[in-house]
C-alpha cells in the first residue's frame, strides 16, 4: 500500500481561531477514507489544505508525493467537490458537466449522462435555481464522472432525499470497485455511510482524535449495560468514551476491550451491545467538548 | 488505477478557457447584443433628431461625437471582473491551479478584445460604406476615429478592450482576495493615483508639454503606449490572486 496523502503536523490558523492543529495523518491508494467530526471542526479546512486551495500555516500535506500548492501535476489528477460548492450564476446544470468534462482528463460523459437520468437533474435549470438536493445531486455527478484518482467530497448529499443518497452509495461503491481510487468523504451521516468506509479519521476541535481502520473501529467499541456498582468495577481504569445511568442501571461506552475482558463483563453479569460508528463518534466528540467545559 | 499524464500547461489554459466559455452568453452573446443594443438606440435617436429638425439643414457634424462605443468599452471592465469573480471558486475550487485559471482567463480576455476590437473595426468599416448608416450617424469610429483606416480601428479597439479588461482582471482578483472592501479600495486607488499624477504635472508645469507630446502623437502611437499600465495590470493581478483562496 502507498500513501496517497501524507500531512505531517498540519496547521492553520485564522489570527486566533485554530481551524486545523497539528495534524497528522495519511490515506492509503485505493481505499475509503471517512473524515468525520462536528460542524466546524476542521474537516473541510483539512480538504482544503490537501488542495491546495488553503495554505498551511505550519506543517506540510503531501499528496501523490508531492506539495499540492499550486502544483498541476497532482491538481489535474484531484477532484474536490464540496456541499458550498460556488457555481457562476450564469451557468445551468448542463454548463456545469460541461466544464467539469473539459476540467477532468478521465471525465466519463456516458456515465455523467446516466447518472443525471437517475438522480433526476433538471440539466436546463439555473444553479441557483435549483433545490439544495439538485445541485447535490450535480456536485455528486461531478465527483463520480470525474474518475479522479482523489476524489474529494465534502458533504456531497446536503438535501438529496433518502433514495438520492441510497442511490450515491450504491454508485459510489459500484463504481469505486469497477474503477478503484482514493476518496475522502466528509459527512454527517455516520452510519449511512459508515458500510463504506474502509478508514475514518475523526477530527474534533482542529485535532485528529481518531484515526484507524473502519473495521477494527466497529469492533472496538461496546456498551456494558448493568448494576451500577457491577459497570463502576469494571469500567475502572479502562477507556471509557461515555456513561449513562438511570436509577441503579448504569451503562458505559468502552473501546479496547479484549476477549478475556468480554467474557468477564459476561460472568460479572453485564450486558455487551455493539456500538455503531456514529454513537461512538458522538460519544467521543462529546466527551472532548465536556472536558473543556468542566 | 487509471493513469495519465499531466495535461500540457496549453492545455491547462484551453480548459480554463472552455470553463469560461461554458455558457456563450456570459462573455460572447450578451456583450455582443448590448454593443449592437447600445448602436440601436443611438440609430433611434439620430432619427429622432432628423423627425424633430424636419426640413431644417443639421450641422454636417451632427451626429460625430459619439460615446456609445466608449461606453461599449467600459462595460467590458465589468464583464471582466464578473467573469473572474464568478468562474475562480468554481474553477479553483474543483482542483486547478490559480496559475492555470489566470493564464486561462488571461487568453480568453485577449481573444475577447480582439474578437470585439476586431468587430467593431469592421462594423466602422461598413458605417463609412454606408455612408453612417444612410444618416452621417458616426458610432462605431466616432469623432477623431472617422479618418483611421480600419485596420489602425481595429488595433487601436483591440489594445484598449486588453487594457481595460486586464485593469477588470486586477480588480476581478482584488475582489476575489479581499471581498468589496478590497474591490473599494482598489478603484479608490486608482481614482488617488490618478489625483496624484494630476498634481504632481500641476507642481511640475507639465501640463502644456504633456499635451503638446500627446497632441503630437497618432491615435495607434497612443494605444500601443498604454501596453505597459496593461503589463503592469496583469501581473498584479496575478499577484493578487496567488494567494487568493476560493470561496464555500
Amino acid at each position: 500500500m502507498t500513501a496517497v496523502i501524507e500531512a505531517k503536523g498540519l496547521t492553520r490558523h485564522y489570527g486566533k481561531v485554530e481551524a486545523v492543529e497539528d495534524v497528522s495523518f495519511s490515506v492509503q491508494e485505493n481505499s475509503i477514507c471517512g473524515l468525520l467530526g462536528r460542524n466546524g471542526a476542521g474537516k473541510t479546512t483539512v480538504m482544503r489544505l490537501i488542495t491546495g486551495q488553503e495554505f498551511a500555516s505550519l506543517g506540510e500535506v503531501h499528496v501523490f508525493g508531492e506539495r499540492p500548492v499550486e502544483n498541476a501535476a497532482v491538481l489535474t489528477r484531484t477532484c474536490f467537490v464540496r456541499e458550498s460548492q460556488v457555481y457562476p450564476d450564469s451557468f445551468r446544470g448542463k454548463h456545469v458537466l460541461r466544464a467539469a468534462a473539459h476540467l477532468f482528463p478521465n471525465w466519463d460523459a456516458d456515465y455523467a449522462a446516466r447518472l443525471v437520468e437517475e438522480f433526476r437533474v433538471p440539466l436546463g435549470r439555473r444553479m441557483k435555481k435549483m433545490s439544495r438536493g439538485q445541485r447535490s445531486a450535480v456536485g455528486v455527478i461531478v465527483g463520480l464522472a470525474a474518475r479522479a484518482e482523489l476524489t474529494l467530497l465534502d458533504e456531497p448529499y446536503a438535501g438529496l432525499d433518502a433514495v438520492a443518497r441510497e442511490l450515491f452509495y450504491d454508485h459510489l461503491l459500484a463504481d469505486y470497485s469497477a474503477n478503484p481510487r482514493t476518496i475522502i468523504l466528509s459527512t454527517h451521516l455516520i452510519d449511512e455511510a459508515a458500510r463504506l468506509l474502509d478508514h475514518v479519521i475523526v477530527v474534533d476541535r482542529g485535532r485528529v482524535i481518531i484515526d484507524a481502520d473502519a473495521d477494527s473501529l466497529r469492533g472496538t467499541a461496546v456498551t456494558l449495560v448493568g448494576a451500577h456498582a457491577a459497570v463502576e468495577r469494571f469500567a475502572a481504569g479502562k477507556d471509557v468514551l461515555g456513561w449513562e445511568g438511570i436509577g441503579g442501571i448504569a451503562s458505559v461506552t468502552l473501546t479496547g476491550l479484549s476477549d478475556a475482558e468480554r467474557a468477564d463483563a459476561t460472568a460479572a453479569g453485564l450486558e455487551i451491545a455493539p456500538v455503531s460508528l456514529q454513537q461512538l463518534i458522538v460519544s467521543r466528540t462529546r466527551n472532548t467538548a465536556q472536558e473543556v467545559h468542566s | 488505477m487509471t493513469t495519465y499524464a499531466v495535461p500540457t500547461m496549453g492545455r491547462r489554459v484551453a480548459t480554463t478557457m472552455r470553463v469560461h466559455l461554458s455558457n456563450p452568453w456570459t462573455l460572447l452573446f450578451t456583450p455582443a447584443l448590448v454593443t449592437l443594443g447600445v448602436f440601436g438606440l443611438n440609430f433611434a435617436i439620430w432619427h429622432v433628431v432628423l423627425f424633430a429638425a424636419g426640413d431644417k439643414p443639421l450641422e454636417p457634424d451632427a451626429f460625430d461625437y459619439n460615446g456609445g462605443a466608449t461606453w461599449v468599452m467600459f462595460y467590458f471592465v465589468v464583464i471582466a471582473v464578473q467573469a473572474m469573480n464568478q468562474t475562480f471558486s468554481f474553477t479553483v475550487g474543483l482542483g486547478s491551479t490559480r496559475r492555470d485559471y489566470y493564464l486561462g482567463t488571461s487568453a480568453t480576455f485577449v481573444m475577447l478584445a480582439v474578437t470585439f476590437g476586431v468587430g467593431m473595426a469592421l462594423l466602422a468599416g461598413l458605417e463609412r460604406l454606408t455612408d453612417g448608416w444612410g444618416i452621417e450617424g458616426r458610432f462605431f469610429a466616432p469623432a477623431v476615429f472617422a479618418s483611421l483606416p480600419v485596420w489602425q480601428l481595429a488595433i487601436i479597439y483591440t489594445l484598449a478592450l486588453a487594457l481595460l479588461m486586464f485593469v477588470g482582471a486586477a480588480g476581478g482578483a482584488t475582489f476575489v482576495r479581499w471581498g468589496s472592501t478590497g474591490l473599494i479600495v482598489f478603484f479608490g486607488s486608482i481614482a488617488a493615483l490618478a489625483i496624484a499624477l494630476s498634481f504632481v504635472i500641476t507642481w511640475g508645469g507639465w501640463w502644456q508639454s504633456l499635451g503638446d507630446f500627446l497632441a503630437g502623437r497618432t491615435a495607434l502611437e497612443l494605444a500601443v503606449m498604454t501596453l505597459p499600465i496593461m503589463v503592469v495590470a496583469a501581473a498584479g493581478g496575478f499577484a493578487l490572486l496567488r494567494r487568493a483562496t476560493p470561496r464555500g
